[in-house]
């Protein structure tokens, strides 16, 4: 798409020998107003809310929430969240996660550690771990089991397929080495309950409510987040389901001799637009707004906001 | 999630093999906690933005109140009665429903007793006076006066029982009132309400005692008693009749609404009066009447009363 949406943008601009935009300022403007679009889903969605509780919505394919949805969970990823100390986790960032969060949807943990501790031993070709110091099967630890392990200092969850006292075989081909940190969990899962600073500590004294293996809570604090009960300290435990943020688009070419840039989506920093199709008008809109300011063209300003605003319109 | 048959009945092989029986009556708290989110919670419904804790507390309070007097769940501890005639009460205690002393495989509903049975003292010189430790608090015997007396069985008392004056009396009965022969002087008789030969009990709840009359040391007591259904701080075995699950979802709500700010007042009496009546319906399906029953009780209209 982006390659369509900069021969649009281009065209209007040269329309009327307003301008040229270099591709570099071109991926900074396509970045720009494909993040102007991805924020603006969620006060979109709210507003569709507000309007189905007005009951000024539709239906089936008058169903816009559907849609927004469906444009908000392109960007939803789920990721185990990496052990900091005791119970901090990091939050989903480069380092950790491969992709910085927008908004943490939601945050599980499992509810029952059956073991952790640390391998001692492998046998690669059967996808086997060893801890000589554990006794998995006094532990309870049966097959459908997962097990969480650190493998490249990201985590990676296999499944238990069998298991003797001192060794699990699993799924997935993770064991090559030894001194791997892992721990192993009954699949059930439980939503953490995101809980404000000033909350936590009445909820931690309130018997009735206090977060539990089975009501676990969180706070949020810089790039971690703290687990309650303090318990939740193992590799692995703790999931986020979280909306990162678009990866910037590229748009990337070869340079002839001759001297215009020819699109070349084959080079390694190649990225598209990851909005749907749908927002390519919006997207040619926005950018013409932020070229038309950088080449002084008002008219290409005034274009491209006139034009956002009649495809705004048409999509309430 | 529902059972096989194998698993209801066996455990699916695993210990303890009962561990499901009769849980089909019954639905979790966590159910009902993660239902009422689902279904009564969201961007459509009337309430939203909620945490959970707050579902879970007043979840939780609806089961204790539950707990106190619609379920018909009594709980019951048999303990032997100790040389200072107390009975601890249960963790769980909350309130007590019948005590008896269990005699020769019977039980032997006893009298709580109206008399102060128990009572802290504080040390007195001769001059009357309080005496004081050196950080000022008053002294006290391990004993008052009263408690040693109940407890050596000397303390008189308006039971019919050893410390009684009319105790191994004849005596007879005329119009619902007891009356003695003229050894005992003019009596006009005693009530009827303390003529039980049995041993009689005082529950001290701030000490956590239950304390019985003299001759009740070593004795084995059954204490029925009601909890708060709260299982120890155990929430995965905190569970709620399934009759009662429709209102503990419109307890939850109503107690929600009724403290949300702008709630206009008649969603607050709709949700007010909706959990009301599931709990009046929910307390008479609970109770079990049917034709059967009632035509068993019935039938007592034939026999002959001697």
């Amino acid at each position: 798409m982006i390659n369509s949406v900069r021969n649009t943008v281009l065209s209007i601009l040269n329309k009327n020998n307003y301008g040229y935009i270099s591709p570099s300022d071109f991926n900074l403007f396509a970045k720009q107003a494909q993040l102007d679009i991805f924020t603006s889903f969620m006060s979109d969605y709210n507003e569709q809310i507000n309007k189905e509780n007005s009951r000024i919505s539709g239906t089936e394919y008058a169903d816009l929430r559907k849609a927004i949805e469906a444009d908000i969970d392109d960007f939803s990823v789920t990721n185990p969240l990496q052990l900091d100390s005791s119970n901090k986790y990091f939050l989903p960032s480069l380092t950790t996660t491969g992709d910085e969060a927008f908004f943490i949807n939601k945050v599980l943990s499992y509810t029952e550690l059956l073991a952790n501790g640390t391998t001692d031993g492998t046998v690669v070709a059967e996808n086997q771990c060893v801890d000589s110091t554990a006794d998995f099967i006094e532990d309870g630890v049966a097959v459908g089991d997962i097990v969480a392990l650190i493998a490249d200092s990201i985590v990676e969850y296999v499944t238990v397929l069998a298991v003797t006292e001192t060794s699990i075989t699993t799924t997935g081909v993770l064991w090559t080495v030894t001194d791997i940190p892992y721990a192993v969990y009954r699949p059930t899962k439980k939503e953490m309950e995101r809980v404000t600073h000033s909350k936590i500590t009445m909820l931690e004294n309130a018997p009735l409510i206090m977060p539990k293996t089975d009501w676990p809570a969180y706070t949020q604090e810089g790039i971690r987040l703290t687990a309650y009960p303090s318990e939740i300290s193992t590799v692995g435990r703790v999931v986020a389901q979280y909306l990162r943020f678009p990866r910037e688009p590229k748009w990337t070419f070869v340079s002839l001799t001759s001297g215009e840039p020819m699109f070349d989506q084959s080079q390694l920093d190649y990225q598209d637009f990851e909005l749907s199709l749908d927002f390519e008008n919006m997207l040619v809109s926005k950018i013409l707004q932020y070229a038309g300011m950088s080449i002084r063209e008002i008219t290409a300003v005034q274009f491209g906001q006139a034009d956002e605003q009649m495809e705004k319109q048409a999509k309430q | 999630m529902y059972l096989s048959q194998y698993q209801y009945y066996d455990n699916a092989g695993q210990t303890p093999r009962d561990k499901n029986w009769g849980s089909y009556q019954y639905v979790s708290l966590y159910d009902i906690v993660n239902n009422f989110l689902l279904n009564y919670t969201g961007n459509h419904s009337l309430v939203n933005n909620e945490e959970r804790f707050k579902v879970l507390f007043h979840a939780k309070r609806g089961i204790q109140e539950l707990n106190y007097d619609a379920f018909k769940e009594i709980k019951a501890l048999e303990l032997e009665v100790d040389d200072q005639l107390r009975f601890i009460l249960p963790s769980d205690f909350v309130n007590w429903v019948r005590i008896s002393v269990n005699r020769n495989g019977l039980l032997h509903p006893l009298t709580e007793n109206a008399q102060a049975v128990t009572s802290k003292a504080y040390l007195q010189d001769s001059d009357y006076d309080i005496l004081f430790d050196e950080d000022g608090n008053a002294l006290s015997p391990e004993f008052s006066e009263l408690d040693i007396k109940r407890i050596l069985g000397q303390a008189p008392t308006i039971y019919l029982n050893s410390g009684n004056q009319y105790n191994g009396h004849l005596g007879y009965n005329c119009d619902g009132n007891w009356y003695f022969g003229y050894r005992m002087g003019a009596r006009f008789g005693l009530q009827t309400g303390t003529a039980n030969a049995n041993p009689t009990f005082a529950i001290d709840k701030k000490r956590g005692v239950i304390n019985f009359s003299s001759i009740m040391a070593g004795e084995i007591v059954v204490v029925e008693y009601i909890s708060d259904g709260m299982e120890g701080g155990d929430d995965s075995l905190v569970s709620v009749n399934k009759l009662f699950e429709e209102y503990i979802y419109a307890y939850i709500n109503y107690c929600i609404l009724d403290s949300k700010l702008g709630v206009q007042e008649y969603i607050v009496n709709r949700a007010r009066k909706r959990k009301t009546a599931l709990l009046r319906n929910a307390k008479i399906r609970i109770s079990n009447i049917h034709p059967s029953r009632l035509l068993m009780a019935m039938r007592g209209q034939d026999k002959w009363i001697k």
